[in-house]
């Protein structure tokens, strides 16, 4: 009966939750699915996070290799961020050059990582002008159910901070880097960027963490970034239906809170 | 989105009128539409516009490394694109055969025709070379697209200055705008192509046909020449025969229409740098005329930001300071962690077995199934804590043995571990009802 | 309005023009300082069968760069642009058609995608399809100091902290979109969420 009254009022169905303050997978409107991290998950990469936020599952794989750095900044190195939404995590996906969602979410997480300066590109310098890290993080989505943005950006943070670079040594006699396995260092990691998203439904009901249900259904979504500071790195709002200052101030106290979470879920592992 | 196919009155009303000498806009059959030049801030951007078709042309350069067979020539690059702005039948990012003639005639228009010295674009033999890129995109298409973007190339081109170089042994340095004047490149003529449309197997002509003219007219010739009468590129399309007379006819014609051009935008480029000279206003804006009711000119617009502090402030005040209390997060091993009770993911099962995988990777197959089980035991154990006990049906339990068919000879290994078993039956259990009931 | 304005709380000189182009439905040139974009809108027109919806219109932005083929950037900003206007047009009066929005960059010297906003709606104005509310861009920069310049050039976005680009519709002035680069104070946002220019 509810089945029937879903499949043809999807969106009614959904108001008489939210009316009750709450919605059909049993959350209240400002909880979170439960996030599951687990690190280190790839072990050919130099570092890697699956994050599962509810159903939706993304993982990402940081590989870092030698570039010679840009001529106008001798200094600094590369991050070059990629998500990739292959068909196999949603049936809306096409294969094929990468689709406009994927490329949104890829310019997304580019923006996170230059506002926040997660990491800094000097660090990742080896020998000025010479020799610089450059680290790949493909972030690759498993199963699409909702708020990629939220769980992209949380794989990416989770990886980086799982990333073990060796230590390198120029050869002075070769002038050629030799690598010491043996001797690994972590990133200095300078923030910790984390998104929370929010769906509108109906102009004025805001829900965090929507699922892809909710996400079709809702007028439009912010994202809001946070780092432990509570300054903001981003806030992403899309188009979509239009927010009151007010409500704004309401997404990024409830932000703000949902950096502490995750930041106590990063300090345990 | 499809052209809208043009009818056949429109057609015949359209040759009729051409039979009678007479064309749509009132012009003669041998004139021109009004050609109007505007230059944008940056060097090398102009908008060219012929009647009503528009043309965006922009110049931009880069150092490359030069072409092997030709060590010492710059590269002069074309790219015209028919943006879906100029007409709905424009699809983006196809290219039309229409597209690949006209680029190819542009080509053949200003590069073959050596109007730029492209020696002088050279910077280290075999090693660095100037690349030039011209940009054109047509904004809106009213006929006519070659001439309209010849002229949009070259004026683009002739208004163009590329930042000064010097080199000094090995090191090439690239002054900005601030440290050394840019310079112009060198341009030795002005090719301009014009355009003669032919109607009735080539008894009717017009010069610089529309979009409606051009939709009926049976062939093309398109000739490029200078100011100095010297035909760069001659092409005729559409599969009509052209007697020598027509051509020369042609030919005769085009002299006097390039002459004309040449002359207004030579006109044009002294202006723009007369004004760019006294410091006036230059740009895009300026060339929005004042008087019209379409267009609107607002000069620096002050913003009353007096009581804006305040306001913000009132928001942040009425809003809810951030919550303290969160969710604690759950260590489930090194390495992975949960935070938030709230829906189980309705495969909750691979943490489990990830788990137990990592742990032990060295183990063989055989004894590989048990480790698994316990772990998957442990978390259950916290689990069943949390929740209440849950009543199995007979149904619902012979569904997960069916799931689980290789756990089950296990089952009498010991007391312990099926009591477990059963333990973990109830989890999944437990899962699948979520899983209904959130589908 | 204080007889000194505070230098940067003020937009550069803007202009725009309707209907320049012949053949688009609607079109707008909007030149904001040295910065310039041309929109143009077709629609409501046919529809191609896999864009088809029975509810709305369905709305494609392109947005073109004027040297190279668009990138990511671009399609992202075309992405924001759609949902944008997607907010404020009435589609839903248009079921089973299309409407395509085409904005060509002109020149870019700072505050590019605000100027884009603003060629957008007028743009879709001069179509005459109906709109919920009328939309506009703003974009302030942040100076290391903490100063705030409205309606930025591409230098002072250079030099800034941080650059924070939004649009509001006009009947309650509320937020539309959203997007910053470069960290801030949430008490700065508010400050700057504030600070916003009058439509055309």
């Amino acid at each position: 009966m509810a089945a029937g009254f879903k499949t043809v009022e999807p969106l009614e169905y959904y108001r008489r939750f939210l009316k009750e303050n709450c919605r059909p997978d049993g959350r209240e409107l400002g909880e979170f699915r439960a996030t599951t991290v687990n690190i280190g998950s790839i072990t050919t990469a130099d570092g890697s996070a699956l994050v599962k936020l509810g159903n939706t599952t993304v993982i990402c794989g940081i590989k870092a290799e030698f570039a010679a750095p840009p001529v106008d900044a001798t200094n600094k190195g590369y991050i070059v961020p990629d998500v990739d939404l292959p068909p196999l995590c949603s049936a809306r996906f096409r294969p094929g050059p990468p689709g406009e969602e994927a490329q949104a979410v890829s310019q997304f997480i580019a923006d996170v990582i230059e506002n926040s300066q997660i990491i800094m590109k000097e660090d990742l310098c080896i020998v000025n002008g010479k020799l610089a890290w450059v680290l790949y993080c493909d972030i690759i989505c498993l199963d699409y159910d909702g708020n990629i943005l939220d769980a992209c950006t949380f794989a990416l943070l989770a990886a980086l901070n799982n990333v073990q670079l060796p230590a390198v040594a120029i050869n002075e006699e070769t002038g050629l880097a030799e690598v010491n396995l043996k001797q690994k260092t972590p990133l200095n990691i300078r923030k910790y960027p984390v998104a929370t998203s929010f769906a509108i439904f109906d102009d004025t009901l805001l829900i965090v963490d929507p699922t892809a249900e909710e996400e079709d259904l809702a007028t439009g979504t912010v994202t809001i970034v946070t780092d432990e500071e509570g300054r903001l790195c981003s806030v992403h709002k899309p188009g979509g239906s239009p927010l009151t200052g007010a409500k704004l101030q309401d997404c990024i106290t409830r932000a703000i809170t949902r950096h502490k979470e995750v930041k106590q879920l990063m300090d345990k592992i | 989105m499809k052209e809208t196919p043009l009818s056949n009155c429109e057609k015949r009303f359209l040759l009729r009128a051409i039979e009678e000498r007479k064309r749509l806009d009132g012009r003669q059959s041998y004139d021109y539409r009004n050609v109007r030049v505007s230059f944008g801030t940056d060097y090398g951007c102009c908008v060219v516009e012929l009647g009503k078709t528009r043309v965006l042309g922009q110049v931009s350069c880069e150092l490359v490394a030069p072409k092997p067979n030709r060590a010492t020539e710059g590269i002069l690059f074309f790219n015209l694109e028919l943006s879906p702005m100029a007409s709905p039948a424009f699809e983006l990012g196809r290219q039309s055969e229409l597209l690949v003639k006209l680029n190819r005639l542009l080509e053949r228009c200003l590069r073959n025709s050596k109007c730029i010295d492209t020696e002088s674009l050279c910077v280290v033999a075999g090693e660095k070379v100037w690349q030039i890129r011209v940009d054109l995109h047509l904004l809106n298409h009213d006929g006519n697209i070659i001439d309209a973007a010849s002229i949009a190339a070259i004026v683009a081109l002739c208004h163009f200055r590329r930042p000064d170089i010097s080199v000094q042994g090995e090191e090439i340095t690239v002054y900005t705008p601030e440290e050394r004047d840019p310079v112009p490149l060198s341009i030795h003529h002005m090719p301009i192509c014009v355009s003669f449309a032919f109607f009735k197997q080539g008894t009717y002509l017009l010069v610089d046909p529309s979009e409606r003219e051009e939709r009926v007219m049976d062939g093309l010739l398109v000739i490029a020449m200078n100011k100095h009468h010297e035909i760069c590129t001659i092409q005729s399309s559409g599969g009509i025969m052209l007697l020598k007379d027509q051509v020369l006819r042609c030919s005769k014609i085009t002299g006097v229409k390039v002459a004309e051009i040449t002359e207004l935008i030579q006109k044009a480029l002294e202006n723009d740098r007369k004004v760019r000279k006294e410091g006036g206003k230059c740009g895009f804006a300026e060339s929005i005329p004042n008087q019209k009711i379409t267009a609107f000119k607002m000069e620096r617009a002050p913003v009353d930001a007096n009581d804006v502090e305040e306001q913000a402030e009132e928001i942040i005040m009425k809003a809810d300071p951030p919550l303290d209390v969160f969710a604690k997060p759950i260590l489930w091993t090194p390495g992975t962690a949960q935070i938030g009770e709230g829906v189980e993911n309705s495969w909750g099962e691979l943490e489990e077995s990830e788990r137990g995988e990592e742990e032990d990777d060295d183990n063989d197959p055989d004894t590989l199934e048990d480790p698994k089980m316990e772990m998957e035991d442990v978390s259950i154990v916290s689990k069943t804590k949390k929740d209440d006990t849950i009543v199995l049906s007979d149904s619902e339990e012979e569904e997960v043995v069916i799931l689980k068919p290789e756990k089950v000879p296990k089952k009498t290994r010991t007391p312990t571990s099926s009591k477990q078993e059963n333990s973990s039956k109830k989890v999944s259990n437990k899962k699948r009802k979520k899983k209904r009931v959130s589908y | 309005m204080g007889s000194e304005p505070e230098p940067g709380c003020a937009l550069r000189p803007f202009a725009v023009e309707q209907g320049l182009l012949s053949r688009p439905d609607g079109s707008a040139a909007f030149v904001q300082g040295d910065t310039s974009v041309l929109a143009g809108v077709y629609g409501p027109a046919e529809v191609r069968s896999s864009r088809e919806s029975p509810e709305r219109a369905a709305l494609d932005v392109l947005l073109r760069p004027k040297v190279g083929l668009p990138g990511v950037l671009e399609r992202s900003r075309e992405q924001m642009v759609r949902r944008a206007c997607e907010a404020a047009l009435l589609g839903e009066l248009h079921p089973r058609s299309s409407v395509t929005l085409v904005l060509q960059v002109v020149s870019d010297a700072g505050s590019l995608l605000s100027c884009c906003l603003n060629a957008a709606c007028l743009a879709l104005l001069d179509a005459g399809l109906p709109l919920r509310s009328l939309f506009c861009g703003v974009t302030c920069a942040l100076a290391p100091d903490g100063a705030v310049a409205l309606d930025p050039s591409a230098r002072q976005e250079k030099e800034a902290r941080a650059v924070l680009t939004f649009a509001f519709e006009s009947t309650e002035k509320r937020l539309l979109l959203s997007t910053t680069r470069g960290a801030c104070s949430a008490k700065e946002v508010e400050y700057v969420r504030d600070v916003h220019g009058t439509s055309v």
